[in-house]
């Protein structure tokens, strides 16, 4: 990875579509799993990476580059978040779309898991910035405590009990909704 | 255990992380209470759902954005370049001023007096000019009747009169 961005500090165009390749997907989710809103995702996505390019000169190669521009998005998204958060009030539908089309369930449970899926997206939006950030970065991204914890730059078991009152908040809200459809 | 300890052992519990005796203390009080296998029921449920959440993938358009950076930052390169030289520096400071005064008679609540006194100044002369104006009007018609007098009255006199009754034989 370090060749590759001492290519981009060069300005081989290849270089920078080889880095987009490998990291837009992931920025790009984590920035719409934390706003919840496709076209302000990409918009996100689009800002982070002008931010991405604009900083490169100051890597430093000695440190992991993965954590370097997670750190930067998280930075970005709760910034932008804390600017703009009197303006969003709910997310996009859950999209359908991207849920795996396979499925060895039936579909009596497919649409259970469908629901739950829905109603914990929707829930994310309850939580404070600082924990909807521990839970993505854990849960949908699958980022270790570890790096989680040098992405937030929180002590482990901060990090640890972060995740796990989010989850739980995540878990009182299906629990009110799955009762209020029952 | 607490249902308060409960809780935050509940990610522990389900990563593996608990140690045996903790494990069995947890597990005990998850028989023991139903408030909190309610609890426990919904907690799996959410984390199942969170690690299958499927990623989106981005659309050509946005990549393609994301692909062109280097050339538009290429692009934009020379302009802030200039205008960020250090010798515009007393340029910019200077507009600044100017600006904030320009803004300061045409949008600050104490500048809109000032533009109102201008107003006021503007019909003032404006009244003036209509008044020399209509004076003038009224000296051209004086002049007038004035003149009318003059030229009836010699032609009352009418100083020849005389003379021509005395040639007359």
């Amino acid at each position: 990875m370090n060749e590759i961005i001492r290519e981009c500090l060069e300005g081989r165009q290849g270089a920078w579509e080889t880095l987009m390749n490998t990291y837009a997907k992931r920025v790009f989710n984590m920035a719409y799993q934390f706003c919840g809103s496709r076209p302000e995702a990409e918009d996100l996505t689009q800002e982070i990476f002008l931010k991405v390019y604009g900083s490169l000169a100051k890597f430093d190669f000695q440190k992991n580059f993965t954590a370097w521009l997670l750190t930067l998005t998280k930075n970005y998204l709760i910034d932008e978040y804390r600017r703009t958060k009197w303006e969003r009030t709910q997310r996009d539908e859950f999209d359908e779309r991207v849920l795996p089309q396979t499925s060895l369930a039936g579909p009596e449970e497919d649409l259970d898991r469908k629901e739950t899926r829905a109603i914990i997206w929707e829930g994310l939006n309850r939580l404070s910035s600082e924990m909807r950030m521990a839970v993505i970065l854990r849960d949908l991204q699958g980022r270790s405590y570890e790096e989680i914890a040098e992405i937030l730059g929180l002590p482990l078991g901060t990090v640890k009990s972060r995740v796990n009152r989010a989850r739980l908040a995540l878990a009182e809200v299906l629990k009110e909704k799955k009762g209020e459809l029952s | 255990m607490t249902c308060r300890q409960f809780e935050e052992l509940l990610s522990s519990y389900l990563e593996g992380e608990l140690a045996a005796a903790e494990k069995k203390e947890f597990e005990a009080h998850l028989a023991s209470c139903s408030a909190c296998a309610e609890l426990f029921s919904a907690f799996r449920e959410t984390q199942e759902a969170l690690s299958g959440f499927p990623e989106a993938e981005p659309r050509p358009a946005l990549m393609d954005r994301l692909y062109v950076i280097p050339e538009r930052k290429r692009f934009f390169k020379p302009v802030f370049g200039f205008l960020t030289r250090p010798d515009l520096q007393p340029v910019f400071a200077a507009l600044s001023v100017l600006f904030v005064a320009v803004s300061f008679i045409f949008f600050a609540p104490q500048g809109r007096g000032v533009q109102k006194a201008i107003d006021r100044q503007v019909h003032l002369g404006y009244n003036q000019v209509e008044k020399l104006y209509a004076r003038a009007g009224s000296v051209t018609d004086e002049l007038g009747s004035l003149k009318t007098t003059v030229v009836d009255s010699i032609k009352t006199l009418n100083p020849l009169k005389g003379q021509e009754d005395k040639k007359q034989p």
